[in-house]
């Protein structure tokens, strides 16, 4: 039987993708004053970034309830007796918690493992589709296990931010802090280290950022999987994504958006792209 | 219009205290951050935080809504709720406030000038052993700014606020100058940057700006010297063993503070007494909390008490900054003039600056001594200056520290190395790097002739505007502005995407602001940026990348 693989929405993974790899993702939840919206369901990207940007509400996000996996745990334990819970990085957010709290509010004899991928975005989906694909292909559970925890320290997702202010607010700066404050317009550009938003360097304009990003996936000698992502600027990711179809096969590149969640703290106009290196 | 504020009744003192202590809030673990005197616990923002909420909850059970009752209550509050070190300061503070207020409706600048003396007295009175450099400094100096304003017939409650505000900031980043602990750790003192967070809190509520306070986040102020980032290891260097945190409040009749306060002294370290002779606040540093609690126990009954071991504190704060410190193994030193530019390299991560520039090239000895005060062991030196890369060079047979120059010879060239530091990328690594960045600028340097010359087809007269590219005299002309549009007319600006136009010492923010609408005319697709960099001899350094 098939191992289930079930991951967040902040792994930016597309429906599209969910489904043609049988990927079930559960909504993390963004909130604008009173009201709370599930991650890319209630709220598109588009109306997300626009009230971002125009709201005087400033919006919070919160991570599913263990109530939320528990739910999922019960209605895939009918269909399959495994499965894999890969988690955004739990210095980021509580969804690890819920999603290892779920298993106790749950009577299955399903196997249920929960993996912290130390990682989010297209960086943590990346590392998902590879799950996924495997088990497609009939991996066990521990196969599986094995296969994550090889290709965590493979993934690297880099993101090339217009501001701060929005990372800051939402106190999710990690070891970035030191960029804070700059007297320059700069474009930061981090990195996740070890579950942390890490500082990589700065550029001063968003074309030297694109060439960073260009740049940095390929400085690497073999991809195995490549996702270039946006949040506001559609021709940015199609452009970068142009260039790199010279190293790597274009209709190889997953092109996703930065889900609302994740917006909440890199504001518009963050561009991504995550590299999972082959062995 | 400027907002006019005569006076202050209880309502909206306590309404301004509330705001404040919002403020408060959103800065307050920043603040703990900071914390490393006198014993290393981390908690000042915390601490200063619960003792403000104490005052709040106490401001709205005050009896009736008079100035004097609303500050009475509050001074109260930050008694009875007073938590650590700054928090046994701060309600010194409400506490001489308050009675400088007594018998007040309302009051005016001129109170508010007399209170914050007061306030200023008392906090010194309170401690056995007062330190400067700390929020004693800061409440002392900011009361006599308050004053100063009244004296040159500025009663206005705004006016009165700001000159308090600014002059709490200058002198919270005027600490580490004062206290050497805090100037080998980097940073500004915990305790004075709480209170000025407070103070600016009160005076932004009260110049109107309570919706916009909502969304926005106080800032830490940034001390005046330079910094040599933080070491966990060398703040521990100056610190003894403390023993136990001791504090309570102790409640009795006619209790005597001066008596109290000299049998305390003997019994431990950092002893703040606060109160009046029915509720006193204890706070003391002592190996043997035994001896303290039989001496008051005699007194009166013991209330909220708190012992603390502080060893194991600083063990859990030195574990905390580990934690928080990024690992800067590395230490970049920029030679910089003019204070617009030192703020752009410090803003931008230089570990420490040497003042020097064209006229001003600093000494070999100059830099060796920046090298070997910075705590890194690996150090890149930008000159941003062609007469200064060789003695930058010499550094490195001197010192024993891994020094490597990389060879900027202008501002911008200095600017484009830093930003492009990789923090995960090694020392050679990152000095390649950094080469490679300076390369990726061209600067323009406008400047005054300083004797008349012909230079090929350029003829210069004394004193006229002149224009280097990348060091070589370009054009000359009347103005700054015609000098640069000639040279902009001669670059290929076909890969050139930014323009950072650094005005000098002696040029006006005006006239930058005509240069800079002269070059968007003549190239839109341009995105400009004006920064102050105050340096001297360059009306303008600009960068283009």
């Amino acid at each position: 039987m098939t191992v289930k693989i079930i991951t967040d929405s902040l792994s930016d993974i597309t429906s599209d993708i969910a489904k043609d790899l049988g990927i079930t993702i559960v909504p993390v939840y963004v909130r604008f004053g009173e009201k709370v919206y599930r991650d890319r369901i209630e709220i598109t990207t588009d109306e997300f970034y626009y009230r971002l940007t125009h709201d005087s509400t400033w919006p919070t996000t919160t991570q599913p309830t263990p109530y939320d996996f528990a739910e999922i745990y019960k209605k895939i334990a009918k269909e399959s007796d495994e499965m894999l819970v890969i988690t955004l990085s739990n210095k980021l957010s509580g969804t690890y918690e819920s999603a290892v709290h779920a298993k106790t509010l749950v009577e299955t004899k399903c196997r249920i493992e929960v993996i912290d991928s130390l990682t989010v975005v297209m960086g943590l989906g990346l590392i998902v589709i590879a799950a996924a694909k495997a088990a497609q292909s009939g991996a066990s559970l521990d196969e599986l296990i094995q296969l994550v925890n090889g290709a965590m320290p493979r993934s690297h997702a880099v993101m090339c931010f217009d501001t701060l202010k929005y990372l800051a607010k939402g106190g999710r700066i990690g070891k970035a802090q030191g960029l804070l404050g700059s007297l320059l317009s700069v474009n930061p550009i981090l990195t996740m280290k070890n579950g942390e938003v890490s500082p990589l360097t700065r550029v001063r304009s968003r074309a030297a950022g694109m060439k960073y990003l260009y740049d940095f996936v390929t400085g690497f000698p073999n991809i195995e999987e490549l996702a270039v992502e946006h949040a506001t600027t559609p021709d940015e990711a199609d452009d970068l994504i142009g260039r790199l179809s010279k190293v790597f096969p274009r209709e190889r590149i997953y092109r996703s958006t930065v889900s609302p969640v994740i917006g909440t703290y890199t504001g518009p106009n963050v561009l991504s792209v995550s590299v999972l290196e082959a062995i | 219009m400027i907002k006019k504020v005569e006076t202050i009744g209880g309502q909206e003192l306590r309404e301004m205290l509330t705001a404040a202590t919002a403020w408060l809030e959103k800065n307050a673990s920043d603040i703990d951050a900071l914390n490393v005197f006198p014993v290393p616990d981390g908690d000042t923002g915390t601490n200063m935080l619960l003792t403000m909420r104490s005052c709040i909850e106490e401001a709205y059970r005050a009896p009736d809504e008079s100035a004097s009752a609303v500050i009475k209550a509050i001074a109260d509050g930050a008694l009875m709720g007073a938590r650590g070190n700054s928090g046994v300061i701060l309600s010194q503070i409400w506490y001489g406030i308050a009675r400088g207020l007594e018998g007040k409706k309302s009051f005016t600048g001129g109170d508010l000038a007399n209170a914050l003396l007061e306030a200023a007295s008392t906090a010194y009175k309170g401690i056995s052993n007062p330190v400067e450099g700390t929020i004693l400094t800061v409440i002392r100096e900011s009361a006599a700014a308050a004053k100063e304003q009244v004296a040159n017939g500025s009663d206005d409650m705004i006016s009165v606020m700001e000159a308090t505000v600014n002059a709490a900031n200058e002198s919270v980043a005027n600490t580490p100058s004062l206290l050497p602990v805090l100037r080998d750790a980097g940073v500004v003192d915990a305790g004075g940057q709480g209170l000025y967070t407070i103070l600016e809190g009160a005076f932004r509520y009260l110049r109107g700006e309570a919706e916009q306070m909502q969304f926005r986040k106080p800032q830490l102020i940034v001390s005046n010297m330079p910094l040599t980032g933080r070491s966990p290891q060398m703040l521990a260097a100056d610190e003894i063993p403390f023993g136990y945190c001791t504090e309570f409040l102790l409640k009795g009749k006619s209790i005597d503070t001066g008596k109290l306060i000299t049998k305390l002294e003997k019994k431990g370290q950092s002893l703040i007494v606060v109160g009046d002779n029915n509720t006193v606040r204890v706070h003391v540093h002592t190996l043997n909390p035994g001896n303290i609690i039989n001496i008051v126990t005699r007194l009166g009954t013991m209330h909220q008490v708190s012992i603390r071991n502080m060893d194991e504190q600083r063990q859990d704060f030195l574990e905390l900054q580990k934690e928080r410190m990024p690992k800067i193994d590395m230490a970049i030193i920029a030679v910089v003039s003019g204070d617009g530019l030192n703020d752009v390299f410090s803003s931008l991560g230089a570990t420490a600056i040497v003042p020097g520039g064209q006229t001003m090239n600093p000494s070999t000895k100059d830099l060796l001594q920046s090298v070997e005060s910075v705590s890194s062991d690996s150090i890149i030196i930008l000159p941003n200056n062609k007469n200064i890369v060789l003695t930058a060079e010499q550094v490195l047979s001197l010192s024993s520290k891994r020094v490597k120059v990389v060879s900027t010879k202008t501002i911008p060239q200095g600017v484009a190395a830093l930003l492009a530091f990789d923090y995960e990328a090694d020392f050679e690594t990152n000095t390649n790097i950094m080469e490679k960045a300076k390369a990726t600028v061209k600067t323009i340097e406008i400047t005054r002739a300083v004797r008349s010359t012909k230079l090929g087809d350029l003829e210069i007269n004394k004193k006229q505007a002149i224009g280097l590219l990348d060091g070589e005299l370009l054009a000359a002309g009347s103005t700054p502005i015609d000098v640069i549009s000639k040279m902009f007319a001669g670059l290929d600006l076909n890969k050139a995407e930014l323009v950072t136009i650094y005005y000098g010492n002696d040029t006006e923010s005006t006239e930058a602001e005509k240069v800079s609408a002269t070059i968007r005319e003549q190239y839109p697709q341009l995105q400009i940026e004006i920064v102050r960099g105050g340096q001297p001899h360059y009306d303008y350094i600009i960068s283009i990348e």
